[in-house]
Order: C-alpha cells, then structure tokens, then sequence
C-alpha cells in the first residue's frame, strides 16, 4: 500500500486548488452578494453567473487543463486517471461558484461528435432520470426498437436538468429484450422537444425531454449496459469528490468562526456540544476520502468498482450535508444568509443525495445483493 | 496512490487465510457450543487451572492450533526481527487479522508481547522480554485506579524513591489477566508530581512483597478484570522501564498500537453478525423484504471501517503522527459494532439473548469495547483536540 500522492496526482490536485481558489473562491463575494438593498417579494431568485464570466472562467480552465478530464490525447487532451479526476472534483468543490469541469463520457470522443465536444462547441446533458432513484437502470422507461433503417424511439417524456445542452446522452432498452442501449441525440433532432424548465431549488434548472415519435439513425446507438454503468459510478464518483470538498471548506470555516465567536464569556471552540459536531464530521470525512479514493483506484486498476462507487457516494453526499447542517448551524444567523456559502452548500448536497442512488435505494440494493449470496 | 498489498503482505494474507480454510473453519461447529471461556487466544483466569474436561479439551484444541500455526511460521508476526521474529508492517498485521477473523473461532497467532517491552534494557530483556516473546510469561497492564480511567493522568498511585529503590503506594483497578500473568507493567507517579509528569512505568512480578491482587471482578463481556493493591512495595530501581518520569508516553504507546486491531476485529465481527441476520431471514421473504435496506446499510459501514482501518495502519507503518486515525478507528469501530448487534437482535427476537447464542455473547462484549482503553467520548476528544489544533491539515492528502 502507499496512500501518498504520486507526484502526477499532487501536481494536478495543486493545479485544481490554485485555479479554485484564484478563479473561484476570489468571485464568490461577488457572486453572492446582494445586489438590492431590499428584496423583491417571493422566494429567493436563482442565482446565475455572468455569462461572460462563465466564458472566461472555461477559457482559463481550458489553459489550466481543467475544462473537461477525459479529452483524449488526440484531440489535444490528457486525460486524467479516475484517482486524479476525483483530486480535481474535490478541489472544485470547496467553491460555491457554479462552475466546474465538464464531464463527458470518454466514449463519445471516438463520435462524429467528438471533436466538436473537445473544443466545447458543443456541450452535453446526461438524461438518466432513472438512476436517480436507485443508481442503475433496471426501471428505464424508454423502449428501442431498431430496424434496417433506424431506431424508433417510443414516445416518452424524462427530467433532465443542463437542459441548454446540444446533446442528450441517454439509456433505453430494446423492445422485447432486457437489452441496454444508449442514445445520443440532438436537441434539435426530430421529435425531440425540451419543455417545461423550471427552477430547482439549488440554483439549476430541470426541465423534461420529450420524445415523439422519434426515429434516429442506428448509429446513434453508442453504448450498452456496461458504458452506461460507467457512466453512473463516474457520475456517482464526481458527486463524491465534490462532497469531499464542501465537507473540508464547511469544517474548515466551522473551525476558524468557533474559535473566534464569543458566547457567555468563553469560545465556541471551547463548548463541547461544538467540539464533539465537528469531531464526528471530521470522522465522516475521513472515512469518506478514503472510500471514495479507494473506488477510485479499483477503476485505475480495472477492478470492478461500482458498487464502492455507490458506497461513496452515499456517504460523501450526506456527509456534505451534514458538514452544511453544522456550518450553518455554528455560524448561527450568518449561516442562513446567502452572502455565506453555506446555505447554498446545504441546497446543492440536498439535491446530490437524490441523484444516482438515494440512500435506502442504495442500501437496499446492497442488502439484496447480499442476501442472495 | 495504490491500495493494493505489497507482494510479501499479500503472500502473508494467503498463507494465513489457509490456514483460516484448513484448520479454523472445521472448527467452527465445535466451538459453536463452548463454553465462555475465550478472549482472544487467552483463555480466563479461573480456565487455566481448570479440571473440567471439558475445558481442558478446548485448551487442548487451542494448543494444537499453535503447534500448527508455529510450524507454519505464522507465530511471531508482529516480533521485531531483532528479537528473531517477522517484524511484519501494521498494514499486513491488519490483513492478517482480517483473515482471522473471517472465522467464529477465537484463535489469534502470537503471543501479542506488549509492545513498550521492546523498550527493555539489561536484565530485564532476559527475565521479561524473551519469556514474553517465548510465550514463557505473560504480562498484565496496570493504568487506571478506582478514580482514574479515562484520564490516567489524575493517577494516584505513588513511587517513593528510597536509596536503590521504590516505594510503591495505591491501587489499580482493571488490569485483565493479573491474577494469571506473570508480572504487571506498572504506571505510578513520583511524589509531589501532577498530570503527566512524573509518570513512571515499573514491571513487577507477581507475589513481589507488598503487590498483592485483591480480587478478579465479573463484567459484562465475561473478561474479568483485577483490583491490584500496592503497600509499602519496594522495588529496585532496575525494575523501571525505561527512564524515571517518562512513563507517560509509554502509555500512550501501549494503547496507540492497539487501536487498528480493535478497528478490524470490529470489522471481521460485524461481518460475521450480519452473516448471521443473512441466515435468519434466509427462508423468510418477508423479513429479506423488510431488513434489505438496513442490511445493506450496515454492510456499507462495515466496510468504511475496513478502509478507514487500512488507513491508519498505512499511516502508522509511515511513522506519522497517527493520534486522531486511532481515535477515529477505535470510535468507528466499537460505535459500529454495538448498533450492528443492535440491530442484528432486532431481526434475531428474544431467541438471540439465549446465553450462549453467538448474538447474545457478541452483544455482551461489544457493550465494553465502548469504555475500555478509552471511551468513545475520549476519542472525540482526542478528535477535537487535533482538529482545533491544526485545522484540516490532518484531513489533507499529502
């Protein structure tokens, strides 16, 4: 065992924390301040960076190597192995700023499409409604059926959030068979319409796609069960990582503001019921950087990790919601204000814990899969 | 990054989960039925002077193992190469324990030397050391008192110094297998010091003048744990272990290198107990139905404990400054367990509390592995302390 950091991995993770803390973490105040004096009536509006600082901010990435982590090396990437992506994920997530590097399947490069989502022209929505429930797609609604001259797609109607994207990469299952398969469509091929975005409560949008009948060409068809799996434990694995992340800026932040605050003549970092929050979080995190880098590398290994991806992702995500209950919690009042990040962190964890896998779906496949042993 | 075993531990890993398949696990009906007696390869106080038959054929079964076990070169695993033994890392320590414990049998390789003994010097290697490693002697460990536990540093007991020797005054509550071992390693203080200074370790030998054990005392989890007494017990200063008034680290020592032992028993043990919830609801759709997600919800913690415990073995073997890892594998591990056999019960009814039922005697013991060598309100402690003193530079990857 060696569970240093090879040089290659402390290299890109201290690019990815640079560029966080230069690019990112330096706007937040600018992003999260309020910019009335007093609010308009109603819920809180989303929040949105500047497109144009959105655009720079993908510029410098690009030049940092950190846009997207799969772009092969023919098309002017270096793709990273999966330990380091978690590295670069981690990092990205101690910033509330929405933005970080976009994930795109690496078998979609060898696409006719590839070159065009190398340089960014085009950008990529996955429409998994399905495993958000329980992390794999034994309940997907959409039936395939191909024929010489194409694949019909039946008529359906799935979330998916990114709805501005050009492309929706999705599973389906064939017609009388339990095949997988996965499609990639244009948005703005025929019988496919995006309608009905909405807010979510975490500062994206969620809006429906619909097929009607939708016939593709049959080489849309890219992938089977196996990519689609991948998919889901890269997916899962990203969502760790940024868990990881958030958990060490709430903690950190928790730390300094107990130290500092004053209540009834003594510091908070002296009042047990605070120490004894963040010593149990801090459990949770190690425990949780461990299972997610172990996953990570049974990747870099061709080991099967699937079901250690799941495993971290079920903790991570709720260890960072937790990490956002007890920041927020110690912050007291500044902890529910939007200038601070961590109410936004609370909302955005909220949400991963559903994405992928929830918990007892998670579990519950785990204890079934055990009981059948 | 890499998590996979170096070849050599691996090597270790497979010789030992052989011999977990050839000699432990057709053990397993026969000691599905025996008697309480077993902690670890220890066996209980009253047990070694036994006449019951019984018992004597368990001890008899035990002793075969070792023969074997010895033969196979699986005995001196964790013995410093300098002393003729294996020297093998923490990590492949772990993995070897991890094997073990895939088995009910409660047999462990080694005579687990205590390790602040490599500190001895002169005489004290021959009359202490090698008997220990020899599996000639055993040894016992006196820290707590009667009102101090979780902080030793509030020990009581005093250690006069007169001419040549010591005079030893107090009482120490707890230290298991005292009534059977040989010597006791044990923690007074000089007069007139506080907290940790002063502290200072002596091994004395059972029925020395003035070391007298006043009792063994029945606990839940069937150990049975001594009161020792010390009057006026002198003791010549070549029976200091260590240096006068450094004792305190060697205490410290003694219960660091224990924790990630406890963190992957725990883990083999609740690995076990869900095995066991896995054969109750075996035939009963509806209870696979009801207890899935919960069982699957405890294999995930069982095995984050697996992997937080390779960690801080990893990190130990790296001479790295491993306080809080072991404060968080020992809460993990023993908080885990407990809430396993909790639930494990909950699946099991009333029929898991029969005596000698495995869920009963693992809920049992379980409930002291919360308290002994520290608390779980000590490791969040120790936890905190860390955190407040150096932020989230422990938590960093490096």
């Amino acid at each position: 065992m060696d569970l240093k950091l090879t040089e290659e991995e402390q290299l890109i993770r201290n690019t990815a924390a640079q560029f966080v803390d230069k690019e990112l973490i330096s706007r937040e105040g600018d992003y999260l301040r309020q910019d009335t004096r007093f609010l308009p009536p109603g819920a809180p509006v989303r929040r949105r960076l500047q497109p144009a600082v959105s655009a720079e901010l993908a510029e410098r990435a690009r030049q940092a190597g950190l846009w997207s982590l799969e772009i092969p090396e023919k098309l002017g990437g270096s793709p990273l192995s999966v330990v380091a992506r978690v590295l670069v994920h981690r990092e990205f997530g101690r910033a509330i700023l929405p933005f970080r590097p976009v994930s795109i399947p690496a078998f979609l490069f060898d696409t006719p499409h590839g070159e065009k989502l190398a340089t960014g022209e085009l950008s990529l929505a996955l429409a998994f409604e399905e495993a958000h429930k329980t992390g794999e797609l034994s309940a997907t609604q959409i039936l395939y059926r191909q024929e010489p001259d194409g694949t019909t797609l039946r008529d359906s109607s799935i979330f998916v959030s990114n709805s501005a994207a050009n492309l929706f990469l999705f599973p389906a299952r064939e017609q009388g068979s339990d095949r997988l398969g996965l499609f990639l469509i244009e948005r703005d091929a025929p019988g496919v319409t995006i309608a009905d975005e909405v807010d979510l409560t975490t500062d994206a949008t969620v809006a429906r796609l619909i097929l009607q009948q939708c016939k593709v060409p049959n080489d849309r068809l890219l992938g089977y069960e196996y990519e689609a799996g991948e998919i889901i434990a890269a997916e899962q694995l990203n969502m760790a990582a940024r868990s990881l992340g958030i958990a060490m800026r709430c903690l950190a932040s928790a730390i300094e503001h107990a130290r500092n605050r004053v209540t009834f003549g003594r510091r908070l970092a002296e009042r047990q019921a605070i120490q004894w929050m963040l010593a149990d979080l801090s459990v949770d995190i190690r425990t949780c950087t461990w299972l997610t880098l172990e996953a990570a590398s049974r990747a870099d290994q061709e080991l099967t990790y699937f079901d250690e991806a799941a495993l971290a992702k079920k903790r991570a995500t709720k260890m960072a919601f937790e990490a956002a209950d007890s920041a927020i919690q110690i912050h007291g009042g500044y902890g529910v204000c939007k200038e601070f990040p961590f109410e936004g962190f609370y909302r955005e964890a909220r949400l991963m814990r559903l994405l992928y896998g929830r918990e007892n779906e998670l579990d519950r496949a785990a204890g079934e899969k055990f009981l059948k042993q | 990054m890499e998590f996979r075993l170096s070849a050599q531990e691996e090597n270790l890993r497979k010789n030992v989960e052989r011999f977990v398949l050839d000699q432990l696990i057709p053990l397993e009906p026969e000691f599905a039925n025996a008697p309480d007696i077993f902690e670890g390869s220890r066996w209980k106080s009253r047990v070694k002077s036994s006449d019951d038959p019984e018992i004597k054929r368990y001890l008899g079964i035990m002793e075969g193992l070792r023969r074997k076990a010895e033969e196979e070169g699986l005995w001196h695993l964790d013995v410093p190469k300098h002393y003729g033994g294996l020297e093998v890392s923490n990590v492949a320590l772990i993995a070897v324990t991890e094997e073990l414990e895939k088995s009910s049998v409660p047999f462990e390789l080694g005579n687990h030397v205590s390790n602040i003994l490599y500190g001895c010097t002169g005489e004290q290697i021959e009359k202490y050391l090698w008997p220990c490693i020899r599996g000639e002697k055993t040894s016992a460990f006196g820290l707590s008192e009667p009102a101090s536990g979780a902080d030793p540093s509030m020990m009581q007991t005093t250690a006069t110094p007169d001419g040549e020797f010591f005079v030893i005054n107090g009482t120490k509550m707890f230290p298991t297998f005292a009534d059977v071992a040989d010597f006791v390693q044990l923690f007074a203080r000089l007069p007139g010091t506080s907290g940790r200074d002063g502290v200072t370790c002596f091994l004395i030998d059972t029925g020395a003048p003035g070391y007298s054990i006043a009792r063994s005392i029945a606990t839940i989890a069937g150990s049975e744990p001594c009161e020792l007494i010390f009057e006026n017990c002198r003791v010549h200063k070549s029976q200091v272990l260590g240096e006068v008034g450094k004792g305190w680290a060697l205490n410290q020592a003694w219960l660091g290198a224990r924790r990630f032992q406890v963190g992957i028993r725990a883990h083999g043990k609740s690995a076990r107990v869900l095995r066991i919830v896995r054969d109750l609801v075996r035939h009963d759709e509806k209870a696979r139905d009801r207890w899935a997600s919960t069982i699957g919800h405890f294999l995930g913690e069982t095995e984050a404990l697996r992997t937080l415990t390779y960690l801080g073995a990893w990190k130990a073997d790296q001479k790295l400054d491993v306080r809080a890892e072991a404060a968080n594998v020992k809460l993990f591990a023993t908080e885990l367990l407990h809430r396993v056999i909790d639930f494990a019960l909950e699946v099991a009814g009333p029929s898991g509390l029969r005596k000698n039922h495995f869920l009963a005697r693992a809920f049992r013991h379980a409930r002291a592995t919360r308290i002994v060598e520290g608390p779980s309100e000590i490791q969040r402690h120790i936890i905190q302390r860390a955190l407040f003193r150096e932020g989230i530079a422990g938590l960093e990857l490096s």
